[in-house]
C-alpha cells in the first residue's frame, strides 16, 4: 500500500515537473497523461473506483485528447531550447513558496481530526444509487449541464459549418 | 436500399467463400510444385536445341549458319563453328550460347531457324546460385531431344517434324528426278 | 524450501483425491485449481502473493495472444477464400503455423528507427498501446467465476481504459515524424473519439436492464433462473440461450449498435481508416517494423478481442450457452459443458463475421465516417435507449410490438433522413 503510494507519488511529482519544465509540447502533454493515470492510480488505491474511472474517461480520454487537439494545430513543437525563464533569486522564490504551502497545509493537517477507521466499510457503486441521485436531488444540475452542452455543441455546429452560398 | 446493399454483398462473398471448397472452378490457383504441370502448348520461355535420335552431337539439326544470332534483338546467342581436324569448317556449332539473363524470349530466332532447329522451351524453373556462369546456357544445356519437344509442344512438333519430313520427301524425290535425268541422259550401252 | 515443496506436492495428490475424484462440476475445475493454488501460495509470502498476482493475468495473456496468431491464420484463410485464394497453406497443416512462421520473421526483422522521429515516442507507443489493450481482458467474465477482476464498475472501467488507446495511436503517428502516419494519427483520434459515444450509449442499455455494471452480473442475469435450476434438460438448455439480452428488441438494437461501432473502435474494416493502407500506407504503422510492428499488431487484434468480448458479454449471454446439468452431480450450478468453450465460440464467430465484413465492405471515406456515427448511429442509439426505459416499465405483451414499431419506424426514419438532402448535403470540394 505505502510503496504503491511512493510510486504513485513519484509519478505524479515526475509528471507535474516535467508538464512545465518541458520544452516540446507535445512531450508536455504526454507528461500530463502520466500525471492523470497516476492520479487515477492514488484514487484506485483509496477504493474510490469511480473517481478512479472518471479520471481515466475525462482527463485521459477527453481533456487529454482535446489538449492534442490543439497541441496539433500549434506551429512550432519544440519550442526555442534556448530560452529558459531564468532569474538570480529562484532559491528565495522556492523558499517563499514552500513557507506558503507549509503555513496553510500544515494548520489544516494539524488542526483537523482524521477518523482512524474507514468511514464507510463498503463503497458499493450501485448504478440504481447512482441513478436515483441523478434524478431526484442532482437534476437542477443535470439540466444546467445539459442546456449548457447543447449549447455548446450547437456554438461547434456553427462554427464548423461550411459557408453558405448566397 | 435500406442496409440491404450490404446484406447482398456479404451474400455474394459468403457464395465465393463456400463456393470455394466445392467447386474447383472457383478455386483457379494452382499449387506450385504439387500442382501438376499445367504449361500450356504455346507457353515459352528460353529457346533450346532439338536433337533427333540419341546422340544430342550427331542428331543435332542445328547447322551454324548464324542466322538466329543475327536476327536475335538483345544479341544473347552466340555462335562459333566447328571445324574438323584439318580446320575445314563443318555444319555444326561448336559453341551456342545463350544468355538466358539477356534473352526477352521474342522467339525471333525460332522465326528465322531454317533448320527447325531452334524452338522456345517451357521450362520456367531457371533459378540459379550465379547470375553469370548459371544463367549462360550452353550447348550441352541447350540441347534437348525431340521426344522432349513432343512432350511439351506436341503440335509444334508434330508440324515441325511434318515439316522436315515433307523436306526430306522432296529432297529425296529431287535426287530419284536427278538421278533419273542422269540415267536418261547417258548412252545406252 | 525443501520441506515446502513436499508439502506442495503432497497437497496436490489430497486436493486431486478430493475434488476430481467425483468431478461433481466440471464447469469449475479450473476455478477450484486456481482457488487452491491461491490459498497454496497465501503461506509463501511476497512470492506467494506476486504468484497469485501472475496466476490471473499470466493465463489471459498467453491464451489471448494465442487467439490473436489463430485470428491471423484465420483471418488470411478467410479472405483468401472469400477472394478464392488458399490463403497460407505451407507452414505446417493448412498453413496452421503461419502466424510462427510470421513471429520468427518478426523477431528477426531489423528495427528501424526514422532518423528525424522522436526517439521516445517512437520507442513508447507500442508499450503504451499493450496497456489498454491488455487491461481490457481483464473485465470479461471468460466463465463462471473465471474473471481476473470482478470489480463493480467493470463496464465503465472498461470504456474508460479503451479510450487511452487514441493516444497512443496518435503518440505513434507523431513520433514517427511522417506525414501519412500524422494523418493516420489524427483520423485515428477523431475516429475512436466520435464512435466512442455510439459504443457506450448501446452498452448502457444493458447497464440500464440489469441495473449493475459488473460483467459477472451482466452476464448471470442473462439466464432465466427457474429454468436453469428445474430438472429438464430441456428447459435447462433453453434457459441460458432464450435469456441472452439479443432476443429482445432493445438488445437486437443495442447488440447491432454495439457491433457496429466496435468495428470502428477496434480499426477493423470497414472503418480502418487510420491505417488505411491504399491510401496513407499504414497510418500510424508506416515507420514501424519488426516486432515494435508485431506489438501494434497484437495490440489491436487483443483490443477486437476485447470489445467483442464486452459484445459477447453483454447481449450475447457470455459464458450461458446450450449448457445442461450433468445427471451425477448434485450441484444446482453445476454445467457440464465449461462456460468458456460458449465464450470463446462466440468470440471466434464474431471474430468470423468481422472478417467476413473485412472481405466484402469498402472502406469508408472520412466525411461517410463522421456521418455515420453522429447521424445515424448515435441518433439509433438515443431511441434504442429510449425504448428500452419503456420496454422495462411495460408488460411483454405490450413492449413487445411497441418497441418493435418504433425501433423499425425509427429506423426507417434515420436512414430516410440520412439520405435526404436536409442533413446530407452534397460533399463540396474546397481544396481539390
Amino acid at each position: 500500500m505505502i510503496i504503491t503510494f511512493c510510486i504513485l507519488s513519484v509519478f505524479i511529482i515526475i509528471g507535474a515537473v516535467s508538464t512545465i519544465r518541458l520544452h516540446n509540447i507535445v512531450y508536455a502533454v504526454f507528461s500530463l497523461m502520466l500525471l492523470f493515470s497516476a492520479i487515477a492510480g492514488i484514487f484506485l488505491l483509496l477504493m474510490a473506483e469511480f473517481v478512479a474511472v472518471a479520471q481515466i474517461l475525462i482527463y485521459l480520454g477527453a481533456v487529454g485528447v482535446l489538449i492534442l487537439f490543439a497541441v496539433m494545430l500549434t506551429h512550432s513543437v519544440t519550442g526555442s531550447s534556448g530560452k529558459n525563464i531564468y532569474s538570480n533569486g529562484w532559491g528565495w522564490g522556492l523558499l517563499l513558496s514552500l513557507s506558503i504551502l507549509f503555513a496553510t497545509l500544515l494548520p489544516a493537517i494539524y488542526f483537523s481530526d482524521f477518523p482512524s477507521d474507514p468511514a464507510v466499510e463498503i463503497i458499493e457503486p450501485s448504478v440504481k444509487k447512482l441513478g436515483m441521485e441523478m434524478m431526484h436531488s442532482c437534476v437542477p444540475a443535470m439540466w444546467l449541464i445539459a442546456i449548457l452542452l447543447t449549447a455548446a455543441l450547437i456554438g461547434g455546429i456553427v462554427i464548423a459549418a461550411p459557408p453558405q452560398k448566397r | 436500399m435500406n442496409g440491404q446493399g450490404i446484406l447482398k454483398g456479404m451474400l455474394v462473398t459468403a457464395k465465393n467463400f463456400f463456393g470455394s471448397y466445392v467447386s474447383r472452378e472457383r478455386l483457379t490457383t494452382v499449387s506450385y510444385p504439387e500442382g501438376g504441370n499445367t504449361i500450356k502448348e504455346q507457353s515459352r520461355n528460353i529457346p533450346f536445341l532439338v536433337f533427333d535420335g540419341e546422340d544430342p552431337v550427331a542428331g543435332m539439326r542445328c547447322t551454324a549458319c548464324q542466322k538466329c544470332e543475327k536476327a536475335c534483338p538483345p544479341q544473347c546467342i552466340f555462335i562459333e563453328k566447328d571445324k574438323d581436324e584439318r580446320g575445314k569448317a563443318l555444319q555444326r556449332p561448336k559453341v551456342f550460347d545463350i544468355d538466358a539473363s539477356v534473352c526477352m524470349g521474342c522467339q525471333i530466332c525460332v522465326e528465322v531457324c531454317p533448320f527447325e532447329s531452334i524452338w522456345m522451351d517451357s521450362n520456367f524453373e531457371l533459378s540459379t546460385f550465379n547470375r553469370f556462369e548459371g544463367l549462360q546456357f550452353n550447348r550441352e544445356k541447350l540441347l534437348k531431344s525431340n521426344t522432349y519437344f513432343h512432350k511439351i509442344h506436341p503440335q509444334q512438333a508434330q508440324a515441325s517434324d511434318d515439316r522436315l519430313a515433307e523436306k526430306e520427301r522432296k529432297r529425296l524425290e529431287r535426287e530419284a528426278a536427278r538421278r533419273a535425268e542422269k540415267s536418261a541422259s547417258e548412252p545406252q550401252v | 524450501m525443501q520441506d515446502t515443496l513436499n508439502l506442495f506436492v503432497m497437497n496436490i495428490g489430497q486436493w486431486l483425491s478430493a475434488n476430481l475424484g467425483t468431478l461433481n462440476n466440471p464447469d469449475q475445475i479450473i476455478v477450484e485449481i486456481a482457488r487452491w493454488l491461491r490459498t497454496e501460495f497465501g503461506n509463501w509470502g511476497v512470492v506467494g502473493f506476486i504468484l497469485a498476482n501472475l496466476m490471473a493475468t499470466v493465463p489471459l495473456i498467453a491464451v489471448f495472444s494465442g487467439c490473436f496468431a489463430l485470428t491471423t491464420w484465420l483471418e488470411r484463410k478467410g479472405l483468401g477464400r472469400i477472394q478464392n485464394r488458399y490463403g497460407p497453406n505451407r507452414v505446417g497443416p493448412y498453413g496452421l503455423f503461419q502466424p510462427m512462421a510470421d513471429g520468427i520473421k518478426m523477431l528477426l526483422k531489423e528495427d528501424i528507427v526514422p532518423e528525424r522521429a522522436d526517439k521516445i515516442g517512437h520507442f513508447l507507443a507500442p508499450v503504451i498501446i499493450m496497456i489498454p489493450a491488455m487491461t481490457g481482458l481483464v473485465f470479461l467474465p471468460i466463465g463462471r467465476n473465471i474473471i481476473a477482476a470482478s470489480i463493480d464498475s467493470a463496464l465503465l472501467f472498461f470504456f474508460a481504459i479503451g479510450s487511452i488507446v487514441s493516444l497512443s495511436v496518435f503518440m505513434a503517428g507523431w513520433a514517427s515524424h511522417n506525414k501519412f502516419s500524422l494523418v493516420g494519427g489524427m483520423r485515428a483520434i477523431a475516429q475512436l473519439v466520435s464512435y466512442e459515444m455510439p459504443l457506450i450509449l448501446s452498452a448502457v442499455v444493458v447497464v440500464m436492464f440489469v441495473g449493475s455494471m459488473n460483467t459477472s452480473v451482466i452476464v448471470e442475469a442473462q439466464q432465466i433462473k427457474s429454468w436453469v435450476t428445474s430438472d429438464a434438460p430441456a428447459l435447462q438448455c433453453l434457459g441460458q440461450v432464450l435469456g441472452w439480452h439479443v432476443f429482445q428488441p432493445w438488445g437486437l438494437m443495442g447488440f447491432l449498435l454495439l457491433f457496429v461501432s466496435a468495428l470502428a473502435e477496434a480499426n477493423r474494416s470497414p472503418f480502418d481508416l487510420p491505417e488505411a493502407d491504399s491510401e496513407i500506407i499504414a497510418g500510424h504503422l508506416t515507420e514501424y517494423s519488426g516486432f515494435k510492428y508485431a506489438l501494434f499488431f497484437l495490440a489491436e487484434y487483443v483490443n477486437t478481442f476485447a470489445i467483442i468480448g464486452i459484445c459477447t458479454t453483454l447481449f450475447l449471454g457470455g459464458w450461458n450457452g446450450p449448457n445442461i446439468r450433468p445427471p451425477w452431480s448434485d450441484d444446482p450450478q453445476a454445467l457440464l459443458i465449461p462456460g468458456f468453450v460458449w465464450f470463446f465460440l462466440k468470440i471466434f464467430v464474431l471474430m468470423g463475421i468481422m472478417i467476413w465484413i473485412r472481405g466484402t465492405l469498402p472502406r469508408l471515406r472520412i466525411d461517410q465516417l463522421m456521418g455515420f456515427a453522429w447521424k445515424f448511429l448515435l441518433p439509433l442509439a438515443i431511441i434504442n435507449l429510449l425504448v428500452a426505459g419503456c420496454f422495462y416499465h411495460m408488460e411483454w405483451y405490450f413492449g413487445w410490438p411497441f418497441s418493435i414499431l418504433i425501433l423499425c419506424k425509427s429506423y426507417a426514419i434515420v436512414v430516410r433522413l440520412n439520405k435526404s438532402k436536409l442533413v446530407n448535403s452534397n460533399r463540396t470540394y474546397t481544396y481539390a
